[in-house]
Formats: C-alpha cells, sequence, structure tokens
C-alpha cells in the first residue's frame, strides 16, 4: 500500500468552504440544490452547449493515473477511498521534472478565511517545486461573484481567474466567460495534453463540463456525480438518547417534534431545504420526466412537496431559530449540540470529526442514508462531474499559459505524491509535524496551508484523511450506497449557456424558497412565481431546451 | 414663539433676538457669504476675486478634486439607465458603454410595471414615516436631558456610554439583537423557563419594521444628539439667567429658551432626512433579509443591490436608483421650500 501523502481537500470537499460560510451560493452549487440553474446568457456567441463528438473533438486525452490504488474505487458515481496507513517516505513525483519557467504569473482565486501573506513560507516551497513564481489576489470567497464581476469589467485581469459555477447563475458572467478567457485547446486538446500528466488524469466527463461556447475555456476541479449533500446527524446524542435514524419523511418530523426542546436549547435541525429535494426525489435543472415531458426543476410537483416539508418542520418550531433567521453557523450550532441534525457536503465528515477531536472526544458525526419521502428508497440526480474552473486570460503570452498549466498541472497531483502532500500539507517540520506516521499541521501549517492552491485544478474526486482513515472509508461508502440509486437528468454533463434574456427569469426563487419555509410567503406566492415564471420565458426556455436536447441528444 | 420667526436671514430682525447665537453657528457660511455677493459680487472683477482668494481656492482644490473625481464623474455612468447594459462586450467596463444597445426609457417602464419594485418603495416610504415619528424625536430629547446633568464627569460617562453602540457594525448590531431577542435569545428562554414558548421577535415579519427602529434608536439615537449638544451649548447662559430672574420656571425656561434656540437645526436636519427619505438604510436590511422575508424587509436600496450587484441586472438597477435620485432632489427642494415658509432657513436660500 504506497498511498501516501494526505488530503483534507479533494474535489468535492473544496466545497465545503461554502457549506460552513456561504450557505446560499452553495446550495446552487451543491447538485441537490432544489433550484439549479443552468449556467446563463451570451446573446452574441457560445449560446448552448457543446455535445457529442463535436465535444469529444475538444477533449484532452484521458491517460489514467497510476501512483496509488485506492482502497475502495470509485462505485455508483463515488468518490475514491483511501483508508489504509501512508508511507510518507515512499512518496513518489507525478511529474519528473518541473513544468513551470518561473515566469511571474497572477492569479484570482476565492479564499475563505484569511489570506495568507505573499511571500509565506508555503506559497514559496510550492511556487520552488512547481517551478512557478506566482502572485496571488486572493478575495474573499463569501463576495467573490461581485468581485469577478467588477474584475471581468475592467481591463486588467488577472492571467488565471477561479471561476466556480454558481456565480454563473443568473446574471452576464458566463458571456464573461466566453469574452474574456481563452481556448485551451491548442495547449490541451488530444494528446497536446499528455505534457501535464495530472491533469490528463482528470476524469474526460470533468473536461467536458468545461467546454464553454464551444471552446475547452476551464480546468475543472472534478467533483463526483454522487456527492449528495449529507444530512449529518448526532450519533453521540442519538445513541445516548436512543433514537433510531429516522426512514421516511413523517418519520423525520415526529423523531424531531419528540428531540425538541427549546427548554434545554435543542433543536432537532437545522434549515433541510437542500437535502429535502434528495428526500423527494426532485429532479434539478431541465429534465424529460417519465411521462416524457421536459420540464425545470420548479415545476414538478416534488419541488413543492420539498418545500411544504421543510415548511413543517418549521412551523412545527423543531428548526433552531438562529437557523429561522438565518444568523451564525449551524456546523457550530451542530458540533454544540445545539441542534441534531444539519445538512452539508461531504467533507463536513471529517472537519467536523477533526475538528472536536480533541474538544469533544464524544462527539460522532454521521451522514444518515437518505431515506425516500414515503420511507423506501430516495431517488437522486447526479451532481455535476465539475464545479469549478481555473481559465486563463484571453491574450495571456504563451509562457504565461504554460506556467499556468504547470501551476495547475501541480495542483491536480493525485494522492500518494511528494507534489499532493506539498500543496494540502506545505513542508515537513515548517507546515507540518509527523506523529505515528500520521501529518499533523502546525499552527503555522493552519495559517498559511489553506485553499489557494486547491482551488487550481484536482485530480479525480477522493476521498484521504491519514489521521481518520475511518471517515474515508465511511465517506466513501455512503456515496455508494446512495449512488446506487442515482439517475441523471437529461441535461446532465453538459455546459449549458442559455440565452441572455432569459437570465434572471429564475433569479426570485431562491429568495422564494427561503421566504416560504419560513412562512413569510403563502404556497400561492410560490405557485404565482412558477406561472409567472411560464408565462414570462419559461415556456420558451422550453423550446429552447427541447432544441437544444434534440440536436445534442439527452445527457441520461 | 412670534419672536424668533422671520422670513428671511436679511430680512429685518425682530427685537430680542433670542436665537441669536444659535443661527450664527447653524449658518456661519450663508451670513458670511450673503452680504458679499449682494454687495460685491458685481463689482470686483473675476480675476481679482481669484486674485484674493487664492489660498482659500488652493485649500478647498483637493476636496474638490476628489469629489469630482469619485461623486460626479461616477454620475456619467447613470447612462446606463437607457441601455441594456453589459460590462463584458467589450475590452473594459467603461468602453462597454459605448458597444450596449440603447433602450429608451425601456428600463423604467419597466420598473414601473415591477410589483417588486413598487414592494420596495412601499417598505421605504412606511420606514421613513416610522423613523421620523419614533427615530428622529429621541436624540433631542436625549440631547435635552443630558443638557440638565450638570456635573461634567457624569455627563461624559453619560454621553461615551451613548456614543459607544455607534461604532458597533450593523452585523454586530444584528448579533446582538438576535442573541437577546432571537428564539435562541435571553428573552425567549427567560420566558421559556416561566413556561411561555414561541417568544422570537427576530422572525416576525409583522413586528419588523419597528424591529428596525429599535436598533437603529440603540444603535444611534445617542450619537444624534451631538449636533443638538452643540446648538444647546452655543444659547448664552444670561438668557436662561434673564428668564429665571423673570420668574420662568424649569419647564418655561425650556420652552421659551432652549426649544427656540434648537429650531433651526431640527428644521436643518429635519430637511436634510426628507431629502434623504428614500435611504432608510442598507446593511440593516440586507442582513436581516432571510430572517422575516424579502416582503417585509426589502427597501429600494437592498432592490438596487439585488437587481445590479447580485442580479448583473445593472442597467435595471441603474435606473430604480436614478429615480430614487430624482426623487430625492424632489423632496430636498419640497422640505427646504416648507423650511423657508415656516420660517426658517433650512438648507440654502436663493
Amino acid at each position: 500500500m504506497t498511498p501516501n501523502a494526505a488530503s483534507t481537500s479533494s474535489g468535492p470537499s473544496r466545497r465545503s468552504f461554502l457549506a460552513s460560510t456561504a450557505v446560499a451560493t452553495a446550495a446552487v452549487a451543491g447538485g441537490m440544490a432544489l433550484l439549479t440553474a443552468c449556467g446563463g446568457s451570451d446573446s452574441r456567441s457560445g449560446e448552448g452547449t457543446t455535445s457529442g463528438k463535436a465535444a469529444d473533438k475538444l477533449l484532452p486525452a484521458y491517460v489514467a493515473s497510476t501512483v496509488a490504488k485506492p482502497d475502495l474505487p470509485s462505485k455508483n458515481g463515488s468518490s475514491a477511498g483511501f483508508t489504509s496507513k501512508v508511507d510518507l517516505a515512499a512518496l513518489q513525483a507525478s511529474v519528473p521534472k518541473k513544468l513551470g519557467t518561473g515566469a511571474p504569473l497572477k492569479i484570482m482565486s476565492p479564499l475563505w478565511g484569511t489570506p495568507p501573506k505573499d511571500g509565506c513560507a508555503y506559497y514559496k516551497a510550492v511556487d520552488a517545486a512547481a517551478g512557478t513564481n506566482v502572485t496571488w489576489q486572493n478575495q474573499d470567497g463569501n463576495t467573490y461573484a461581485q468581485k469577478l464581476g467588477a474584475v471581468l469589467a475592467s481591463s486588467s485581469i488577472p492571467d488565471m481567474v477561479v471561476v466556480p459555477s454558481w456565480i454563473l447563475v443568473s446574471n452576464k458572467l458566463p458571456s464573461a466567460v466566453n469574452a474574456k478567457f481563452m481556448d485551451l485547446g491548442p495547449y490541451l486538446a488530444g494528446d497536446r495534453v499528455k505534457k501535464y500528466p495530472n491533469l490528463a488524469a482528470i476524469p474526460s466527463d470533468s473536461w467536458r463540463m468545461s467546454i464553454f461556447g464551444g471552446a475547452l475555456r476551464g480546468i475543472p476541479m472534478p467533483s463526483a456525480p454522487a456527492s449528495f449533500i449529507m444530512p449529518y446527524y448526532r450519533k453521540d446524542i442519538f445513541d445516548r438518547k436512543g433514537y433510531s435514524v429516522p426512514k421516511s419523511a413523517d418519520e423525520f418530523l415526529s423523531w424531531a417534534k419528540d428531540a425538541t426542546s427549546a427548554k434545554a436549547k435543542v433543536y432537532a435541525c437545522g434549515d433541510m431545504s437542500w437535502v429535502s429535494g434528495s428526500i423527494f426525489g426532485a429532479a434539478p435543472g431541465w429534465n424529460i420526466d417519465a411521462d416524457g415531458k421536459l420540464r425545470y426543476g420548479i415545476e414538478r410537483p416534488e419541488y413543492l412537496e420539498a418545500l411544504e416539508w421543510t415548511r413543517k418542520l418549521f412551523d412545527a418550531g423543531v428548526v433552531h431559530p438562529d437557523d429561522k433567521a438565518r444568523t451564525g453557523d449551524a456546523g457550530q450550532r451542530f458540533t454544540a449540540g445545539q441542534i441534531l441534525v444539519f445538512n452539508s457536503d461531504s467533507s463536513a465528515w471529517y472537519t467536523k470529526t477533526a475538528e472536536q477531536a480533541h474538544a469533544n472526544p464524544d462527539f460522532r458525526i454521521e451522514a444518515m442514508d437518505i431515506f425516500g419521502a414515503d420511507g423506501g428508497n430516495p431517488t437522486l440526480y447526479a451532481s455535476a462531474p465539475a464545479t469549478i474552473w481555473s481559465m486563463i486570460r484571453k491574450g495571456a503570452s504563451k509562457a504565461t499559459v504554460e506556467n499556468a498549466l504547470a501551476a495547475a498541472d501541480f495542483a491536480a497531483a493525485p494522492y500518494g505524491t511528494k507534489e499532493r502532500m506539498l500543496v494540502d500539507y506545505g513542508v515537513e517540520g515548517t507546515h507540518y509535524t509527523v506523529k505515528n506516521g500520521v501529518p499533523v499541521k502546525t499552527d503555522q501549517g493552519n495559517s498559511e496551508v489553506i485553499n489557494a492552491w486547491t482551488m487550481l485544478a484536482a485530480p479525480a474526486p477522493y476521498f484521504a484523511h491519514p489521521d481518520f482513515p475511518e471517515i474515508a472509508r465511511k465517506q466513501a461508502e455512503w456515496q455508494q450506497r446512495m449512488g446506487a440509486f442515482m439517475k441523471k437528468t437529461s441535461t446532465y454533463g453538459m455546459n449549458i449557456v442559455e440565452p441572455t434574456r432569459y437570465a434572471s427569469l429564475s433569479s426570485q426563487f431562491e429568495q422564494l424558497q427561503i421566504d416560504y419555509v419560513r412562512g413569510n410567503k403563502k404556497l400561492s406566492d410560490v405557485q404565482a412565481a412558477i406561472s409567472t415564471w411560464r408565462s414570462s420565458g419559461g415556456d420558451k426556455l422550453r423550446d429552447w431546451y427541447k432544441e437544444l436536447l434534440d440536436k445534442n441528444g439527452s445527457g441520461n | 414663539m412670534s419672536l424668533t420667526a422671520r422670513s428671511r436671514p436679511d430680512g429685518a430682525r425682530p427685537p430680542g433676538a433670542v436665537e441669536e447665537p444659535t443661527v450664527a453657528a447653524a449658518t456661519a457660511g450663508t451670513k458670511v457669504r450673503a452680504p458679499r455677493r449682494t454687495s460685491e459680487a458685481g463689482k470686483v472683477p473675476w480675476r481679482i476675486r481669484l486674485r484674493r482668494d487664492r489660498a482659500l481656492i488652493l485649500m478647498t482644490l483637493p476636496v474638490i478634486v476628489l469629489l469630482l473625481l469619485f461623486n460626479y464623474v461616477p454620475l456619467l455612468g447613470n447612462i446606463v439607465a437607457f441601455q441594456d447594459y453589459d460590462p463584458y462586450v467589450s475590452s473594459n467596463g467603461v468602453t462597454a458603454i459605448l458597444h450596449s444597445p440603447w433602450v429608451g426609457v425601456e428600463q423604467f417602464s419597466r420598473m414601473l410595471d415591477d410589483p417588486l419594485f413598487w414592494d420596495a418603495a412601499k417598505n421605504t416610504l412606511v420606514l421613513f414615516v416610522l423613523q421620523l415619528v419614533f427615530f428622529f424625536p429621541i436624540p433631542i430629547a436625549l440631547a435635552l436631558l443630558i443638557n440638565s446633568v450638570i456635573r461634567p464627569r457624569v455627563r461624559a460617562v453619560a454621553q461615551a456610554i451613548m456614543y459607544l453602540p455607534h461604532f458597533f457594525s450593523w452585523v454586530l448590531v444584528v448579533t446582538v439583537f438576535q442573541q437577546v431577542l432571537g428564539g435562541a435569545g435571553i428573552v425567549a428562554q427567560t420566558l421559556e423557563n416561566h413556561g411561555w414558548s414561541g417568544f422570537d421577535l427576530m422572525t416576525n415579519s409583522s413586528l419588523f419594521k419597528y424591529l428596525v427602529i429599535a436598533e437603529a434608536v440603540w444603535k444611534d439615537a445617542g450619537w444624534g444628539i451631538i449636533v443638538f449638544l452643540a446648538a444647546l451649548a452655543a444659547v448664552s447662559t444670561d438668557l436662561y439667567e434673564a428668564a429665571a430672574m423673570d420668574g420662568a420656571g424649569r419647564w418655561r425656561r425650556m420652552w421659551h429658551v432652549t426649544l427656540p434656540a434648537l429650531r433651526p437645526v431640527v428644521a436643518l436636519l429635519l430637511v436634510l432626512r426628507v431629502g434623504d427619505a428614500l435611504s432608510v438604510g442598507f446593511e440593516q436590511f440586507l442582513l436581516q433579509r432571510d430572517a422575516v422575508g424579502a416582503g417585509a424587509s426589502e427597501v429600494l436600496d437592498t432592490y438596487v443591490w439585488n437587481m445590479g450587484i447580485k442580479s448583473g441586472d445593472f442597467s435595471y438597477a441603474a435606473a430604480v436608483g436614478l429615480a430614487k435620485g430624482l426623487i430625492g432632489v424632489c423632496l430636498v427642494l419640497g422640505a427646504n421650500k416648507f423650511a423657508h415658509l415656516l420660517g426658517e432657513q433650512g438648507v440654502y436660500q436663493k
């Protein structure tokens, strides 16, 4: 067993930063959000999508990585899992020589937390190893969309820019992607990618999601299709109180009433909106349903059922009042035992475990299996194979592009390599120390080794936590179990740019959902909004999608 | 009261000018400039005036440049309200204005047809009226109260405590309120222990308007007393002594000396406030939007932010912002006129 270096930040886990900090936006990023708008707008060029053979021509060749074999290979669309002991002494190099040439490179990336100083030991070490010379322009992840909008409207765009998909929803940014970022085809298409072995090992589905306006413009951060939002529960408290894990929507509600005690400051759950769509089998976005009709997410009865159930939870007073007011951090209420169930993405399993290990040794977090509303198996819909890209500005010199690709290649090094270890943990002795064969970050490591490099690209999705290998196993197994119930929507895996005139059509639903489940809007308001959506462009957008699917074939 | 009534500053001064010191403090600029304009401006050539005032002009120049650069030049950007502006259509956002299609007043007619805009406008006006009724008088009352405290130490401490919340950010204020008045806050917890459950003021959309007033009072009422205290400090103690000699009690002194002294300042601030009527706050509402729903919390400023910055519909947001600005100008003019009718100076004079 050679898998070595440790990682807490695999592809899907990057969204975790959102899960704790930018709740609303992450809901859009996660595949299981109730409402997944499908991209945005470009009135001049690049409307629609590129799929099938036309897309295959644009894609880089796929050369799987052979560095480390996962203990739990990907199954049912899950991430792979590495669960065995790592041998830090036997780390391999994924790329024999430095690809960077040291040309200066400016990169703008979202960052959740306090950005490390320019020229800190971590940045220096990674630059030295990759042969790059990066100047970071880290921006607060919570307001990244606004920052990016302004930067793209200026005439000084950084050489490389990280673009998350959730900021492309209902605004004019998708057109900016086509206008401002270059076609990477000349550097990556076909066999050309083989110069960058780690990028070549990124799955083709993720690359396909990186085609914008008929050209390969993004370097993807791959995400497993089975990365559903997880309903976490406090295993330790469940065991102590003798609760059994609910198996249907009604069971959940009655358990929640039982478990809530306002007097003791304990509430059953936080806002369950994210996961309710999965429970009720609501397909996100555009899909040709079983009856052969093409529908959008908000038009399905399951959408309203999911909302109504969530509202019942709020009405019953089992949701923490701070979640109702949407203040503070639900993750903290969960670890404090003020709520017993909360939704987040797969990464919270590890981050909460690690965070509580010393302060609260009894703390146990588990994800409950998503149940179907009536108690049977759920119907889950696959999430997009890539939701974050790094892009290179149009007009960048060849040297700049090659250095940017070198940086991305370094960041995409697979588990078990020296590169991965350096990106995720920094330098031994400075950023981490090894205790019992397990790397542990030092204070300097915790403040410098945060998500800047990891945003550029990532290897095929995996879970690996050398300090808590059991968690990696549980995460992978949960995804495999749930992945068995997974379906794909008709638009799955396509990066679709909608015509600009429909850009703001769905923009009011996010707020409407928030307001409805909290009792600040009536069901009739939601229904009225749905019919307004239809009449003010939704039906026309349906025709547009029908044509698109006829032309490109269905994604499922 | 009739003692203080004047129609114009250069008009005949009433005898026994009770308010003299205050007027001097509040409108010193006008008083100095007014005679010059009438007596000298016509005669002294422009060039000579320039040379004479060189030092003053040089001193104001940096501020004027900054004002032009950051307040007036960006105003030109309002032109996108008549376009379907796409900032990414050209190499930068400014030249993109040249390439975006013109749509005339379409954005404005869209605004008039938009029920969400009218909701925001209604909320804004309701909040303005409530702020005027419940918030505006409080700093005056506090200033009178502070003014009546004689011991300087007590006074300084009281003032410091009252100013302090002003320096809290809205995030902090809302969090503090959530911890006290929220569903899991101190009040709710105390009531829960006494058998009353379900108290949650922070997510009650019908009481939201009063909640935001309460928050604003807590945060800014103390700060608002500064200008009134300055006005009160300018009242000559002779007046009080004279009034006391004439046998005026505490209340009569307040009625005939203190309040008349405050009147011009109150009128000035009122005019300014009315002119700013459509700006009732921003962060405060954005932060509590989800707690009470957009229906109760959306005001014009958050609406502009949501449509423009968040949804990228810059042209529409600019149109709404422009309309708001125009209405604001009309309100300033109207309020100023009204102040003149009442015999006050208002913000400016012709």
